[in-house]
Formats: structure tokens, C-alpha cells, sequence
């Protein structure tokens, strides 16, 4: 009993701590979000007092050199990682309120994903990984969707196929079908372009522009790449564990301006 | 270097190798235990049978002619006054006769005291003294004919107290008894697991119902004799067929007896512990195989940084060696444990074994080398083979690794192998070149290749199967059951491989249990076919009625028919033969041998003999023709053949009647059973009540009708494969130790596609479902195809066998699906350590693992 009056307590503390619910809609984000690794003299601040918001129906780019925070702070927003203080909320939900299960369900349901390399599920063919966070739950999704979402990334020739028989820019083109097909709140993508050549990495940047104009889905992508930024509506940038710049309708110029500001 | 790298290696992957370890230590114990346990209880029996000999020069006994007391002859008794001639020769300090007959307590319920198969001894003796061995614990010897000593062990575990009144069973009827004293053989509390009443030997043969006859009769000699000079002595005296041979030679001979009976016990074992060392060896290939292949990088690195490949063949010999090595020295000394649980469960079973000191010999330290060491190489030389031939760029590319056995030549190897298998393991049995030993060898190593061969070639069909038995799982359990059919068939060898290791136990019991089944199935037609009796009377210690539990059943007037059955050894020119003495008035009411020639009057005038057809054919032998027999007391009669029947199903080929039988033995008479038939009319119920009442007098008489007597009898079979089945519990254990291994691996090669599946949406319910029911599709391929090998060989074995012990082959389904229930939840506990793994998993660093 003690146990579950704890938990009410922490229930309601984490309510009235909470900050007030965003005035501007937001799909997702980190308020005064800190993440500390390790301990005394080796302390490290992955994340030192984060707030950031994005907004539904953009396209944002999180920038930063390696270490800045970047991944740190995709991974907690994602649900994958749980920060030290601070608040991470996607749609309505705060996520530190969550059980690993309920963590598990809202991934499942509200978040997409597309990783820089290792997207795909290798013994199952191209249109089983699109469903699968759909056939996780059991459920069959929208039949008219998920077709149009194929018709999309142009890969209705390729769905009986294996990951290992098709070629990088086609598995990450399945990724994004993937993460597209359960009409997530938002998409998380890690340098989704990283492992790819030019053309194919500027083919997935474009469908995942056409994915926020047409269907105005809330991406934020991490990386390090001005070109690929530069298909962004916005561009944060981390330093340090901090904000340290915000672009709206950033262009490679202006991009690599601010990298160059701040010191790269 | 490379011995440095080794032992960073060794301890880096210190739970699988902990785990080889395990494995190698499981079936190296096995083994030891075995021999530890043989050589134990041979020398604690050989000390203990000298030691009460030491003091007996000459032993005087009836001759036995053509068999041993290893085949179950018992000698005929020889006379009482023989005891006084004997004490008379010059040297002879003292003549004792000894006698021992049945004897059945009753505990104070009045209900039989069981052995377990012992015998129920009841002995004559006349107190401590240098020729019987027999020491008193507690109380006194006994004196005058109302009391009697027992043993102590029985008394021990009954609960008796000196001064206890105790009703024994003779042969002559129950009888009152005070206890007296607790005894046992030297310094041990009983009499190797007979229970024993000892009698003043004033009064014994009155109360054993041994007239004037003694068994044997021990002899010291006064101090100085010549031994030889008495010994012909003694011989002068004896009546014919009677010999006098030295306390030496009989030590020796109850050694070897005792050897023998230890040498089957310890071979049996040995097999089992062979078994389960092979098994071992399946899983230690998979294992090394699998993390050769996860260490492919590091071993490349290391060939690109300029190690040659003997080096990295070496590096990973010198790991196995050691892991091996410390396995075998832990294993021989968990033999000296596994010897002490295997005599702990023995004396639970009642069979009363002395203190029995453990020795471990040189033979068996090394034959457990062999096995760890051998078990191991065997194991690894082909991985680590492998392993030396990775190209140094698969440091950078590992796709370029290695190159498994293409699927055809894998195909054609295991089918070459599975073929000369099957082919040695047919020749073994029927044709069996060189009798027991080539039956061994050819029927023993037909099946390991056969092992082989099919695991070889199950690989091939493990995609296919493991998909058709994931199927219905996949219906059932959606996403996840889609993951566990999926990864099962993904990669056939390691499933096939770790299958394997389940494959031979469930093989090995699939085999027992046709045999087991076709011989109960065999047996009930036997009994529907061949007795027409309806009532069956044994003794469950299989220590033989007394006569007069037949001549009781014979005066109850609702039976028609009751005869006894009583055997005897014989040779006829020189082949040992089995003889039954039967009532040849009653038995063709009893039984129905399908005589085809001739008929039973032969035998109710008196040396008339049944033989059955082939027995008589080898013979040339027709109705009326005669046939000298030797008794196995040396007598020899001529008797007429009466009657040549055709089914001998019942076991006897030669039948006498009783008449011939007492005109030839002296020995006292047991019945092995005594058939008897209802008269036309009789209720069978008011049948049973009169049974009964004319056999109260002796408790240990079973009467059983048909059905009971069927239902015991398949008991007894299903108890062997009971036997067989514990015997292969530590093969079957290791096997699944063998799964969760292989999957725990499994799933650390799977880590970043966990991770992926965690990030987009698997529960860890879910997660752990996938893994369980992958252990439950690998499992159950081992079973399937396990029991497609066990089934054939058993069909085989149970066809081979001649068609009087198994006429048709009965498939053990009930069996089968027992085993297979029993494997699916085996796999799901194997499951739970790979699955908490597998669940438990950081997804963070499954995904940004490089």
C-alpha cells in the first residue's frame, strides 16, 4: 500500500511541478531538461537545462557538433532515455509518468522513427517492417494510407523483398514508411541521411519534406549536415548541452553562418 | 602471446565458458561415477565375502552339472550325518552345517515385510563363532524353538525391539516368534538387503522344514593340517554327486558372482554416461561454433595485425583446453558424488548395501580425461579450423567471414553417414556377427552415426519444419510468434544443431518406449492366446511358493483345475535347457500350448516330456522317440517325448510333470506361480473369497485374476522405461541446457535488432514471448525428428527381437505426446534466462551500437 500511495503522491507532485500546458501548440518537447552521466570530478552535463518546443505540421533540424547534446536529446524525447530533471512531454503526455510498458505503447503509436543505419528488421520483408509497429499492437492500420504512404516513398515493387536485397537508399526510404504508417504525433530521425550517398540522401530528405507539407507530419531530425538541414523549417542549436541558436527557414548560407558564429 | 590472449579471452566470456565447463563436468562425473561406483561396491563385497570366509578351509556342497548359481540354480541339499562323518576325519577342527531356507516376516500388521527383490532368508545358527561371520548388535543369540534373531537393518526400518513378539512365514505355515537380538553380516547391520531370521540350530531344520538334510557344511581345520590332505580326505566320505572344495574357491566364486551382477550395473551406466558425454559434445561444437562466428572481427583484426592463422587455431584450442580441463578434474571428483547418490538411491529402493568405501582408480582418472579432453577437441578442431581460415579484411568486411559447408554437400555427407549408420545399426541386429559384443558395436555405432548423420541432415529440412511447426504459433500469438518462427528458421544449422542435442535423449526414449509397448501389447496377446486360467498366484519377491499354496488351491472345491509351475536347469548333450514341472492332469485346462503332435498322456503316466516344435526339430525329435536329460544336479533321466506343441510364448519349451520332477531333485520345492481355474458355474467372486481364504495362511501369495495380473505386468514395463528415461535426465538436461545457451547467444548477436524493435514499439512482454516460443519451435523440432529416429529404431529393434518376447510393433502415441508436453514447457523455463536478456536489454545501447 505504501507503495502505490507513493506513487499517487508522486502523481500528483509531478502534476503540480509540472509547468503549465504549453500556450503555443506544441507536438512535443523538453522544458529545463538536464542530463547528467557519471559522477564527481567525471561529471558530464549531456543536457544543461534544455527548453525547447516543436511545433506540429514543421519540419525542425536539432544541430550541433558531436557531443553538443544532439542525440542526447533526441533519445529523451524519444522515450528511449530518461533525463535527471526537467520534463519531456509528446502530444498531451508527460513521459516521466510512464511505465516502461505505457513508455513502450506511446513509441509504438505516437512516435516514428528512422535511424542513420540499422533500420530495418532483417528477417522480415519490406512491407512487414512498414506495419510493424502496427501489427505490435495487433491492429491491420489504414489500408488507404499506408498504401498511399508506398506509393509515396515508391517502393510498391519492392515489398515482398528482404532488407539485404535492397540497397541503402531503399531500406531508409522503408524506414521512413515505417515510421509513417501509424500517422505518429511526431518523427524522430538520427542522421537518417548519414550512411548514404548524395542522390539517395537527397531523395529521403525530400520525402520526408513532402511528408510535412502534404500530410503535415511533425519531424524533428538530428544532424550535422548544413545541406541536409537546409530542408528543415527550423534549426536548433545545441552547444554544450544548450540552446545556442534557432534558425526559421534556415538555408545552407545562413546555416553555416551560425555554425561559423559559434565557433566551427 | 597467444597464451596471454587466451587467458583475457577465457575471462572475458566467462558465463559461456562456465557453461562448457558445466556441460563437460555433467558427463565426465557420469562417467566416473559409474566406474567409481562398480570398483567401490566389487571391493566392499570382495573384502567382505573374504573376511567371513577367512576362517572356513572347506566347504562340502552339492555338485551342480552344466550350469552355475549365476543362471539361478539352486544346489541340492546334502545329509545332515554327513555333518558327523566329517567332524570325525583327522584335521577337521569344527563342522558346522549351515541351512537356509525361506522365511517371510510379517510386521506387526501382519502384512509381508517387502525386499524389494532380496531374498527372505531363514537361517540356522548357533551363535557367534569363527565359521558364519553373523555378529550380534543387540540382544542374544537364540535359544530353544520359540525365538529368533533378525537382522538389524529390517529391524531398524520396521521398528521392531528385542522382545518383540513377530509371526514368520515358513513353508509349513505361520508361526509365533520372540525376538531376541539384532544381528548383521561382519561389521555391517544386515544381510546385503535379504531380511534374515536366524534359528537356534537345535530346532531349525524342525521350524525350516528341512528334515535331516543341511545346505552346506563349512569346515576349519586344527591348527598344523595339511589342507590337501583333508580335503581328500573329506572326499572319501562323500556320497556321489557331492563335492568338497576349499573356502577360497567359494569366495571366489560369490566374488564373481557379485562382480558380474556390479559389471552389468556399471555397463548399463557407462552407457547412459556415454550418452550424455556425446550430447555434451553437440552443444559444445554449437557453442564454439556460434561465438567463433560472433569473435569473427576480433579474430580478423588479429590475422590483419599479423597473427598467422596456426596462432588464432591455437588461441582458441588453448581456451577449450583449459575450460575442458578444469571441467574434467571438477567432473572426476563430482564421480565420487555421483556414485554416493546412485548407492543413497539403491539402499532407498531397500537393497540393504554395506558401507560402502569409495576408491577411485588410475583406469577411471584416465578414461575421464579422455572423455573431457576428447569431448572437447572433438568439439572445437573443426570451429577452430574455421576460425584460422578468416581472411584478414573481414576485420573491415566482416560479410567476407567464412563460408559455411555448401546445403548439397552437407546433404550428401550426412546422408552417406545416416546411411552406413542405419545399415551397421540393422546388421547389429539382425544379423548380430560375433553374438553379444558385435550386437554392441554394431547396434551401438549404427546409432551414434546415425546421430550424425541425421543432424547433418535435419539442417537441410530444419527451415522448412521449424516454419510448419511455427505456424500455428504465429496464428496464435500474432507479431511475436511471427518473430520466434521467424528467427527458429533463420538460421537451420544452429537450429538443427542445437535440436540435435534433444533429438538423441527424445530418441533414445522413443526407442524404449516402442520396445516397451509392443512387448506389453505382445504380452497381453500372449496371455489372451495361451492361459485359460483365471486366476494367476506369484510372489512378488520372486522368491517361489511353497507347495503347499497349489495343494491348498488344489482341495478348494470351486477351482477345477490348479497346477503349480517349477523349474529346474538341465543340458541335453550338452545344451543347457530351462525344464517346468507341471500337474499334467491340470495344465491343458490352464494353459494352451497348441500341441500339434502327440499329446499330454506321456506326462500323467510319468517320464513323459512336452517339447516344444522347434526345440524338437533342432533334435530330430517325434512323439515317442526318447531324450536323455542331465539335471542340474547330475541325474540323469531318459524320458519319451509325449507331446511337440507350437507356441512356447509362456517361455517353457520342455515340460515334465511334478511326478518326475520330486523323483529327480531333493532340492525343497518352490513354485515360480500356481495356475488355477474356476469350475463351470462358479461365481468368480465367491471363486476369489475361496482363493483367498484357503491361501491365509501365507500373506505373501498374490492372487491375481487376468486383468490384474496384465495391469502389474505392464507396470513393471512401464517401469523400465521409467528407468530408462531417469538414466537419460542428465543427457535431456543438458540439452536444454543447450537451448538457453544457444539462444542467450542468440540474442546477443541480435542486440541492435532488439534495440530496434524496443524503439519502434515491442513490449518487453512481448519480447519475451518471441524468445520463448522460439525455445518451444527449436524444442519441438528436436522431439519431432528425435521421435522419427527413436520410433524406427525401436520398430527396428522390437522386429529383431525373436516372436516369442514380441510378435508386432505397438507405436507408444500416449508417449510421445507426454514427452512433447513435457518439452514445450522444458523450453519454456529453458527460455526465461535468454528472455530476461533479450527483455532487460538497454535499448539505447542496442541502437547506437556500432
Amino acid at each position: 500500500m505504501a507503495g502505490t500511495n507513493g506513487r499517487v503522491r508522486l502523481d500528483a507532485m509531478s502534476e503540480m511541478m509540472a509547468p503549465p500546458p504549453p500556450t503555443v501548440a506544441a507536438a512535443a518537447g523538453v522544458i529545463d531538461a538536464r542530463k547528467t552521466y557519471g559522477v564527481g570530478d567525471a561529471t558530464v552535463n549531456a543536457l544543461d537545462g534544455v527548453d525547447v518546443r516543436f511545433e506540429p505540421g514543421k519540419f525542425t533540424a536539432i544541430m550541433g557538433p558531436s557531443g553538443s547534446g544532439k542525440s542526447t536529446l533526441l533519445h529523451c524525447l524519444a522515450g528511449l532515455d530518461s533525463l535527471s530533471s526537467g520534463a519531456v512531454f509528446i502530444g498531451e503526455t508527460y513521459l516521466a509518468d510512464l511505465s516502461d510498458k505505457e513508455l513502450t505503447e506511446l513509441r509504438r503509436s505516437q512516435v516514428g522513427f528512422v535511424f542513420q543505419s540499422f533500420n530495418l528488421i532483417p528477417t522480415l520483408t519490406a512491407r512487414e517492417n512498414i506495419v510493424l509497429p502496427l501489427a505490435l499492437g495487433g491492429q491491420e492500420g489504414d489500408a488507404v494510407w499506408i498504401d498511399r504512404v508506398i506509393d509515396t516513398v515508391g517502393l510498391r515493387d519492392r515489398l515482398s523483398h528482404r532488407p539485404s536485397e535492397l540497397s541503402g537508399g531503399q531500406q531508409q526510404r522503408v524506414a521512413v514508411a515505417r515510421a509513417l504508417a501509424t500517422r505518429p504525433t511526431i518523427i524522430f530521425a538520427d542522421e537518417p541521411t548519414g550512411n548514404l550517398d548524395s542522390n539517395s540522401g537527397t531523395e529521403i530528405l525530400q520525402f520526408m519534406r513532402d511528408a510535412v507539407d502534404e500530410f503535415g507530419q511533425t519531424i524533428v531530425m538530428v544532424t550535422h549536415d548544413p545541406y541536409a538541414a537546409s530542408y528543415a523549417d527550423r534549426a536548433v542549436f545545441l552547444a554544450d548541452g544548450n540552446v545556442v541558436g534557432d534558425l526559421a527557414s534556415p538555408t545552407r548560407d545562413t546555416i553555416m553562418d551560425q555554425m561559423a558564429a559559434l565557433g566551427h | 602471446m597467444i597464451g596471454t590472449l587466451a587467458r583475457k579471452s577465457l575471462r572475458a566470456r566467462l558465463g559461456r565458458n562456465i557453461f562448457i565447463g558445466l556441460a563437460i563436468m555433467l558427463g565426465v562425473s557420469f562417467v566416473a561415477g559409474s566406474f567409481v561406483l562398480a570398483d567401490s561396491m566389487k571391493a566392499t563385497f570382495n573384502d567382505l565375502f573374504t573376511e567371513l570366509s577367512e576362517n572356513t578351509d572347506l566347504v562340502v556342497r552339492a555338485e551342480l552339472a552344466g550350469v552355475d548359481e549365476m543362471d539361478g540354480a539352486v544346489r541340492d541339499p546334502i545329509d545332515r550325518s554327513l555333518v558327523d562323518e566329517v567332524s570325525a576325519i583327522d584335521g577337521v577342527d569344527l563342522a558346522e552345517g549351515s541351512l537356509g531356507r525361506f522365511a517371510q516376516m510379517l510386521d506387526p500388521e501382519g502384512e509381508p515385510i517387502g525386499t524389494g527383490g532380496a531374498p527372505q532368508l531363514g537361517i540356522s545358527w548357533s551363535g557367534e563363532g569363527p565359521l558364519n561371520g553373523v555378529t550380534i548388535k543387540e540382544g542374544r543369540a537364540p535359544d530353544g524353538p520359540d525365538e529368533v534373531a533378525i537382522d538389524k537393518a529390517t529391524a531398524d526400518r520396521v521398528g521392531f525391539d528385542v522382545g518383540d513378539e513377530m509371526t514368520i512365514v515358513l513353508d509349513s505355515g505361520q508361526r509365533d516368534f520372540t525376538i531376541v537380538g539384532f544381528v548383521g553380516l561382519g561389521d555391517t547391520d544386515g544381510f546385503a538387503g535379504a531380511t534374515t531370521s536366524l534359528f537356534d540350530s537345535e530346532y531349525a531344520a524342525e521350524i525350516l522344514g528341512a528334515g535331516d538334510q543341511v545346505d552346506t557344511i563349512e569346515i576349519a581345520l586344527t591348527e598344523g593340517a595339511d589342507i590337501d590332505t583333508v580335503q581328500a580326505a573329506v572326499a572319501d566320505v562323500l556320497p556321489p554327486r557331492v563335492e568338497v572344495v576349499t573356502g577360497e574357491q567359494v569366495a571366489e566364486e560369490t566374488s564373481d558372482q557379485i562382480n558380474q551382477i556390479v559389471d552389468l550395473i556399471g555397463t548399463g551406466l557407462l552407457i547412459f554416461a556415454f550418452v550424455t558425454a556425446f550430447v555434451s559434445a553437440f552443444i559444445i561444437n554449437n557453442i564454439f561454433g556460434i561465438t567463433i562466428g560472433q569473435r569473427l572481427r576480433e579474430l580478423a583484426l588479429l590475422r590483419s595485425i599479423g597473427a598467422n592463422s596456426s596462432q588464432v587455431r591455437r588461441m582458441i584450442v588453448i581456451e577449450a583446453v583449459v575450460v575442458s580441463l578444469t571441467a574434467t578434474i571438477v567432473g572426476i571428483l563430482g564421480g565420487l558424488v555421483v556414485a554416493r547418490g546412485i548407492i543413497a538411491i539403491f539402499n532407498q529402493a531397500g537393497a540393504g548395501f554395506p558401507d560402502v568405501s569409495l576408491t577411485m582408480q588410475v583406469r577411471t582418472i584416465v578414461v575421464a580425461l579422455i572423455v573431457g579432453l576428447g569431448v572437447t577437441l572433438a568439439s572445437v578442431l573443426v570451429p577452430a579450423r574455421r576460425a584460422a581460415k578468416i581472411p584478414p579484411v573481414a576485420a573491415m568486411r566482416p560479410e567476407l567471414g567464412f563460408t559455411a559447408l555448401s546445403a548439397s554437400r552437407r546433404l550428401v555427407g550426412g546422408a552417406v553417414v545416416t546411411g552406413i549408420g542405419i545399415a551397421m545399426f540393422l546388421v547389429g541386429l539382425f544379423v548380430q556377427p560375433g553374438g553379444g559384443a558385435g550386437l554392441a558395436f554394431f547396434a551401438g555405432g549404427g546409432a551414434l552415426l546415425t546421430f550424425l548423420g541425421v543432424t547433418s541432415l535435419s539442417s537441410t529440412v530444419a527451415h522448412p519444419v521449424s516454419r510448419a511447426i511455427g505456424a500455428p504459433i504465429e496464428k496464435l500469438f500474432g507479431q511475436p510468434g511471427k518473430f520466434a518462427r521467424d528467427n527458429a528458421s533463420r538460421s537451420p544449422r544452429r537450429t538443427a544443431r542445437t535440436a540435435s542435442a534433444l533429438m538423441i535423449g527424445v530418441a533414445l526414449i522413443s526407442a524404449g518406449a516402442v520396445f516397451a509397448s509392443s512387448l506389453r501389447d505382445t504380452f497381453g496377446r500372449v496371455l489372451d492366446r495361451a492361459v485359460t486360467a483365471d486366476y494367476i498366484v506369484t510372489d512378488p519377491s520372486f522368491q517361489g511358493l511353497p507347495p503347499a499354496v497349489a495343494e491348498n488351491l488344489g482341495a478348494v472345491p470351486e477351482l477345477e483345475a490348479v497346477s503349480p509351475f517349477r523349474s529346474i536347469f538341465g543340458t541335453i548333450a550338452g545344451d543347457q535347457v530351462g525344464v517346468t514341472a507341471v500337474d499334467p492332469a491340470s495344465f491343458p485346462d490352464l494353459i494352451n500350448l497348441d500341441v500339434t503332435d502327440g499329446g499330454y498322456d506321456g506326462l500323467v503316466d510319468g517320464d513323459g516330456v512336452m517339447v516344444f516344435r522347434d526345440a524338437a526339430d533342432d533334435r530330430s525329435l517325434d512323439v515317442g522317440d526318447e531324450v536323455v536329460v542331465t539335471y542340474q544336479n547330475g541325474i540323469e533321466s531318459a524320458l519319451v517325448v509325449s507331446g511337440i506343441f507350437d507356441d512356447n510364448s509362456l517361455g517353457g519349451s520342455w515340460y515334465i510333470s511334478i511326478d518326475e520332477f520330486e523323483a529327480v531333485s531333493d532340492q525343497t520345492p518352490r513354485d515360480q506361480f500356481v495356475l488355477a481355474r474356476l469350475a463351470d458355474g462358479v461365481d468368480p467372486e465367491q471363486g476369489r473369497v475361496a482363493v483367498e481364504a484357503a491361501l491365509a495362511e501365507y500373506p505373501q501369495a498374490e492372487v491375481q485374476d487376468n486383468a490384474e495380473f496384465r495391469a502389474e505386468q505392464e507396470g513393471q514395463i512401464n517401469q523400465l522405461l521409467v528407468i530408462i528415461t531417469t538414466l537419460l535426465s542428465m543427457a535431456i538436461l543438458i540439452s536444454f541446457l543447450g537451448i538457453a545457451i544457444t539462444l542467450a547467444l542468440s540474442v546477443f548477436e541480435r542486440t541492435r535488432e532488439i534495440g530496434l524493435l524496443r524503439a519502434v514499439g515491442m513490449t518487453k512482454r512481448q519480447l519475451r514471448r518471441a524468445v520463448r516460443w522460439e525455445a518451444v519451435i527449436v524444442a519441438v523440432f528436436g522431439v519431432v525428428v528425435g521421435a522419427v529416429v527413436g520410433l524406427s529404431m525401436g520398430a527396428a529393434l522390437a522386429v529383431a527381437v525373436p516372436n516369442s518376447v514380441i510378435d508386432g510393433v505397438t507405436m507408444p502415441w500416449a508417449n510421445l505426446v507426454f514427452v512433447l508436453v513435457l518439452a514445450v514447457i522444458a523450453a519454456v523455463v529453458a527460455a526465461l534466462y535468454p528472455a530476461y536478456k533479450a527483455s532487460n536489454m538497454n535499448v539505447l545501447d542496442a541502437i547506437s551500437n556500432e
